[in-house]
């Protein structure tokens, strides 16, 4: 175990048996590292569901104490470019391992957000470099990544941890970690990291370093300190018809919580069924936004299409068609 | 013998620079800094003295001068070829160097790759680089932007420039009075530039007849062009040529104006058609395929004049862009962040974008000591985050 303060480190398990859920995933990976018979992996699922700890796990039960010299490990959310590909992957998989096992591991985490081009480029060098090295890949979405790299990959399918998969995680931590927990605090940690175990534990850290007292409504109340606020605000403005201060706040929230405008717009499907209008409008709003989602992504600027989404909630406040 | 005005005249030290004291500072303690940033942008417009002031950094600090403008060509390759060895090998003659790339605004779309590969080159190198340019907001220079230090120069006021066409004039043997060098001033806008130039063609000329309609004011223009979109319904299809600013430009003014003029399904059509031409602008960009341009122009033209069922009366005051400023600012003052979560990130396995999203809720976590030493936090990452303790 990694000596580290920051728990979802320190309690990051290092070997199979540890794993707490995907037991069938972790049951046959360990059938296939034991047998030094490893593919390339795609992994896929949800954040925080285990995708990166496996990753890690498999290297180290290949490489023992050098697993860090052949390994690595990229973020392709940060570094999404096709040059990623062509210098930093192509330069580590051309190389041979150190030790007595025949290969390297690159693990390329959060693979969907590579460009397309740098999927394409990323194909070939799966293909070139298949004696010296193997690759890792994890999305949130496999529909995202290209239909010829999928079909190199053996697939696995991280689901959301279960309810009893989080209490057991949180009451390992808690008892190391000398904390006492309520009973409700469980459900309330549960309720709030939606399945996410990296969630879970950064919560429970953020409320222990406050009391080592933990119950649901301390969690209840950090949680919701961490939570993006703001959205519904900024519908509620333009709803009542203050565009001007609606976008304003948008372009606030958007800044102050560093997202994205498809996270905004995830947001804002999402919204439209608590707002307080007709359900028929709210049917008009979703078509509305899906065609506004679709504009993001083949436009160059993610502001100006959000902000004519506003324009329609504008209308929608008045009780128009959209 | 000829010889230009301009040329004969240009500031060749800080001393001669008059009127940019703010801005002789800025850049002196930017060299002084480096390489806490490697690239500064001067920025202006015309006449300021942005090349000179440049020229005068470099000359009283006694460093050479690698300069490129528009006249060379700046894409990928040629500057791989010239300016990236240049940026890691010692100066030959002097004890060190600045590179000069002047109007960077002007790095087109024949100069391809041009601009990635100066963000590149600011990482390696190993001297300070001055960048120069009129409008540094446009969104081609956004990355650049993010790792330079901005300065602006400011036009000289009238005064100024009269104070130093007369100085010219004595040198010159030029013998007019006050009235006449402050009417070239006036004229000028507070382009110096323009005004020496005028002061030598016009030197002999009998009756200097100042013709106001003749000054070029950008910010004049595009309030024209606003209240022609907004109130009227007409086709526009050539009302962007009768100005300077590019199209990204005019998209944002048009952009922050909207709402101020249109309400209701006004509003709506407007943002539909201006999305539309963001849609179009997004191909081009990502293709390249700048058959594309004749539509967003539409789309961003008579798209947003006729939103509206019919013309509009009455006076508007709108409003300069402010978006791309407020993003600018936020990232200066949020950059610690980032550099915070950079380190977090690879410590934990998880993208920078997760750790920004979830930044506070990882404020306690990130604030306790323990873990601060074992990220490595700067002392100045350290401060940002006990400024921001909530």
């Amino acid at each position: 175990m990694v000596h580290s303060e920051i728990w979802t480190e320190k309690y990051r398990p290092s070997k199979f048996e540890d794993l707490v859920g995907q037991q069938e995933i972790v049951r046959r990976t360990k059938s296939l590292v034991q047998a030094l018979n490893i593919p390339h992996f795609l992994f896929a699922g949800p954040a925080g569901t285990g995708k990166s700890t496996l990753a890690l796990i498999i290297v180290k039960e290949l490489f023992g104490d050098s697993w860090k010299e052949n390994y690595l490990e990229l973020n392709a959310s940060d570094e999404r470019g096709i040059d990623v590909i062509r210098q930093k992957v192509k330069d580590f998989a051309r190389t041979k391992a150190i030790k007595n096992v025949p290969f390297k591991v690159i693990f390329l985490d959060e693979a969907d957000a590579l460009t397309r081009e740098a999927q394409q480029a990323l194909r070939r060098t799966m293909e070139n470099y298949t004696n010296t090295c193997r690759f890792i890949l994890s999305c949130n979405y496999s529909s995202k990544i290209l239909e010829p790299i999928q079909s190199r990959c053996v697939i696995f399918r991280f689901k959301l941890l279960e309810k009893k998969d989080i209490s057991e995680i949180v009451r390992r931590v808690a008892h190391l970690e000398g904390l006492t927990i309520s009973a409700d605090a469980y459900d309330a940690i549960y309720e709030a990291s939606e399945g996410d175990c990296r969630r879970a534990i950064n919560l429970l850290q953020a409320t222990a370093s406050v009391s080592l007292n933990v119950n649901a409504e301390m969690i209840n109340m950090i949680a919701a300190s961490g939570k993006p606020v703001g959205i519904r605000v900024v519908l509620d403005y333009a709803l009542a018809g203050d565009f001007i201060n609606s976008r304003n706040k948008l372009l606030d929230v958007m800044l102050k919580e560093s997202i994205s405008g498809s996270d905004v717009i995830k947001a804002i499907q999402k919204e439209i069924w608590n707002l307080p209008i007709e359900p028929e409008i709210k049917v008009k709003l979703t078509e509305k936004t899906g065609e506004v989602e679709f504009r993001m992504i083949e436009g160059s600027d993610e502001f100006v299409q959000l902000q004519s989404l506003l324009a329609s909630f504008v209308l929608a406040g008045q009780g128009k068609a959209v | 013998m000829y010889e230009n005005f301009v040329e004969k005249y240009r500031a060749k030290s800080y001393s001669e620079l008059i009127g940019q004291d703010k801005a002789i500072a800025d850049v002196q303690q930017f060299l002084k800094d480096f390489p806490k940033k490697k690239a500064l942008i001067l920025h202006g417009s015309a006449g300021t003295g942005k090349t000179s002031l440049a020229w005068a950094a470099a000359i009283e600090n006694n460093f050479e001068v690698l300069e490129l403008n528009a006249s060379d060509l700046r894409n990928r390759q040629k500057l791989e070829q010239i300016v990236r060895p240049a940026s890691i090998q010692k100066s030959l003659f002097k004890q060190s160097k600045v590179i000069l790339m002047d109007e960077v605004d002007g790095i087109t779309g024949t100069d391809l790759g041009g601009i990635p590969e100066l963000e590149r080159i600011i990482e390696i190198t190993r001297f300070p680089i001055i960048m120069t340019c009129n409008d540094v907001w446009q969104s081609k220079l956004a990355p650049l932007r993010s790792k330079s230090k901005l300065v602006e120069m400011k036009p000289l006021n009238t005064a100024t420039i009269t104070e130093i066409l007369r100085r010219i004039a004595e040198k010159e043997n030029i013998n007019r009075d006050m009235g006449f060098f402050t009417k070239i001033a006036i004229k000028s806008q507070g382009d110096l530039r323009a005004a020496i130039n005028d002061l030598q063609s016009y030197a002999n000329e009998e009756n200097l007849f100042v013709d106001t309609s003749e000054k070029r004011d950008v910010e004049e223009s595009i309030f024209i062009i606003l209240r022609k979109l907004f109130k009227e319904r007409n086709d526009f299809l050539d009302l962007f040529d009768s100005t300077k600013m590019s199209l990204d430009e005019i998209f944002l003014w048009i952009e922050e104006n909207i709402p101020i003029e249109y309400k209701n399904e006004a509003l709506v059509k407007a943002y539909y058609a201006l999305g539309k031409a963001d849609v179009f602008r997004g191909r081009i960009y990502r293709d390249q395929s700048w058959r594309f341009l004749v539509y967003q122009n539409i789309f961003q033209s008579a798209g947003i004049s006729y939103s509206k069922p019919s013309p509009l009366y009455g006076f508007t005051k709108y409003e300069a862009p402010k978006r791309v400023l407020k993003i600018w600012l936020h990232n200066q003052k949020t950059a610690k962040k980032k550099t915070i979560a950079k380190k977090y990130a690879r410590f934990v396995h998880c993208s920078v974008k997760r750790i920004m999203r979830d930044f506070d809720l990882l404020k306690p976590i990130i604030n306790n000591p323990e873990v601060q030493k074992q990220l490595h936090l700067s002392s100045e990452e350290i401060e940002f985050l006990n400024a921001h303790k909530s």
